[in-house]
């Protein structure tokens, strides 16, 4: 469990500092785990993420597998960790295909996993088709794959969910699963505090600072619920989406 | 893309068979007529007439247009790739102006006369200037307007200083025409000395070479080529420098011939896809099919600049790409 200390953390971000966005935040994953960013908008769930993601310039430090980013060799960052951005904007129109084998250039090969990492994210009917003439969630799922494809194992997906139907959602979830299983770690930003409560812990970001991290119960509690989203919570009988 | 993904991989053949046949149109085309025998004689000096034709004044000018084209052809590519935006090309950005004002001062002061090489570095500070002064106003990833609205200011900027020293120095005609032909652009009375001169296109055709597939992730955006392996800042400036490098070389042996970095990557990338592997050996092949192609046409129709006739083809086609990118 991610709240747990072993020797070696998948992610470690110690003191970072980026000024006006956010401010002195301590996180330490644990390897397996799927973590989840909550927060506000403009939280600074974003820029944490590309912090972790070692894309951002930020006082502290921020070690992957006990060992300072900023010390890794660029090819080596390629295969050390994934960043999916929120969007992207794609001026070209390359096939999907080849957007996905993009994840594959830090390994110096095009071919490895590439079908497999098209088939999780159900891309199969599009891989030809040019990625500037699909659908937002579509592109999401693109980038998914790209960043599967490069095998890493500490995956930051930054709101992996947001335009994403029900069915391609709840699949995500258990690609993330399947990851974590098999020893990846997975940081994600989500939204939705029903999705982020089953997930195996969270952080919590409020106004730039990290409010509270552990397991979803101990973090989504009423109160901070009510400080921090300015909601409050009720249990209630819902839909509920699976898998068939 | 035009050419379904099977026939993609003979677009850069066809397109070398295509600069063969334009180079031999070239060079058999002018006030003398040469059929293939006797340019094949003047290539190897057994036919003396033929040879002085060939060897003083064909070769030499097709020579410059094919490196001028490949050149063009070439920064368009990068500067497309560099600004993730696909109407960005150097005399769009400002970036061949810098060169020509940079020309311009050089042979108005009289350094151009002291060195061979004293036109090109001058043309060479020009383009960096220019292309700093671009990304300091554009930022990488800029939107179409703001990188268009940069260039439009560095292009009177840099027109001006070059009209400045048109009017300051009207007492020397002999400059002043020197000048006007930068302004026009063209490749006549080209010499081994402008081949020479021309050199550093080679050296850095060959240094694009391998940067295809790091150009590809970089053209989707500049965090998500680092996250991918790139050493972006790196990759940045090798380009940048290989893309000035290219248009200063060009805009100094032939002077300023707008459009090419901006017609040739569209048609290229509307034919195989945007891949840069791809794209860059073909652009480089391209790039001298369109010059020669546009040379051969102006001589053809009595003598009409280079400049002349890449603007006629390409401002049609630009206000076309105009209409199709809304």
């Amino acid at each position: 469990m991610a709240t747990q200390a072993p020797s070696v953390n998948a992610l470690e971000i110690a003191d970072a500092t980026v000024p006006g966005r956010i401010e002195s935040v301590f996180l330490r994953l644990a390897p397996g785990a799927i973590v989840g960013l909550v927060g506000p908008n403009g939280s600074g769930k974003s820029t944490l993420l590309c912090v972790a993601a070692g894309l951002l310039p930020a006082t502290g430090s921020v070690l992957w597998r006990n060992r300072p980013v900023a010390a890794l060799a660029p090819l080596e960052r390629g295969r050390s960790a994934a960043w999916v951005p929120q969007e992207a904007r794609f001026e070209f129109g390359f096939t999907v295909r080849s957007v996905v084998a993009q994840g594959r250039y830090a390994h110096g090969d095009d071919d490895r996993g590439i079908d497999e990492a098209i088939a999780a994210l159900d891309l199969g009917a599009l891989a030809s088709r040019p990625v500037n003439q699909i659908s937002g969630g579509e592109r999401q799922r693109v980038l998914m794959a790209r960043a599967l494809a490069t095998a890493a194992p500490l995956q930051l997906w930054d709101e992996p969910l947001a335009s994403l139907d029900p069915r391609h959602a709840l699949e995500v979830l258990l690609l993330a699963r399947r990851l974590a299983d098999a020893g990846s770690t997975i940081l994600l930003s989500v939204q939705d505090l029903r999705v982020a409560s089953g997930l195996d812990a969270l952080a919590l970001m409020d106004s730039g600072r990290l409010r509270a991290f552990g397991p979803p119960a101990s973090v989504l509690t009423p109160e901070a619920l009510a400080e921090v989203f300015g909601v409050r919570v009720r249990t209630a009988a819902g839909l509920v989406f699976e898998l068939p | 893309m035009i050419l379904p993904a099977r026939y993609a991989r003979f677009a850069l053949p066809g397109a070398v068979l295509l600069l063969a046949a334009m180079a031999a149109f070239s060079l058999a085309t002018g006030d003398v007529r040469l059929g293939p025998e006797r340019i094949w004689a003047g290539l190897l000096h057994r036919d003396a007439m033929a040879s002085t034709v060939i060897w003083q004044i064909r070769l030499p000018r097709m020579a410059v247009g094919v490196m001028v084209g490949a050149a063009l052809a070439a920064a368009g590519l990068i500067m497309q790739a560099y600004f993730r935006n696909s109407l960005a090309s150097p005399d769009l950005l400002g970036v061949s102006t810098g060169g020509a004002a940079g020309a311009a001062v050089a042979i108005a002061s009289g350094w151009a006369a002291v060195s061979l090489w004293s036109l090109p570095a001058a043309a060479l500070v020009g383009s960096f200037a220019a292309v700093g002064a671009v990304i300091a106003l554009a930022r990488r990833g800029a939107s179409t307007e703001r990188l268009l609205l940069a260039g439009v200011a560095l292009n009177a900027l840099l027109g001006a200083v070059t009209a400045y020293i048109l009017s300051r120095y009207t007492d020397l005609y002999q400059r002043n025409a020197q000048i006007l032909f930068w302004l026009m652009g063209g490749l006549e009375d080209r010499m081994g000395m402008h081949v020479m001169i021309g050199l550093p296109i080679p050296l850095a055709a060959l240094a694009l070479w391998p940067l295809g597939r790091p150009m590809d992730l970089l053209s989707l955006g500049e965090q998500e080529a680092q996250s991918l392996g790139i050493d972006v800042r790196r990759l940045r400036r090798r380009l940048i420098a290989i893309a000035a490098v290219l248009t200063a070389t060009a805009t100094a042996i032939a002077g300023t011939v707008g459009f090419v970095g901006l017609v040739v990557p569209h048609i290229l990338r509307l034919l195989v896809g945007p891949e840069h592997r791809r794209l860059v050996p073909l652009a480089l092949v391209g790039g001298p099919v369109f010059v020669l192609g546009c040379d051969l046409a102006g001589r053809l129709a009595g003598g009409l600049r280079l400049g002349i006739v890449t603007a006629l083809i390409g401002g049609p086609f630009f206000l076309w790409l105009l209409r199709r990118h809304q």
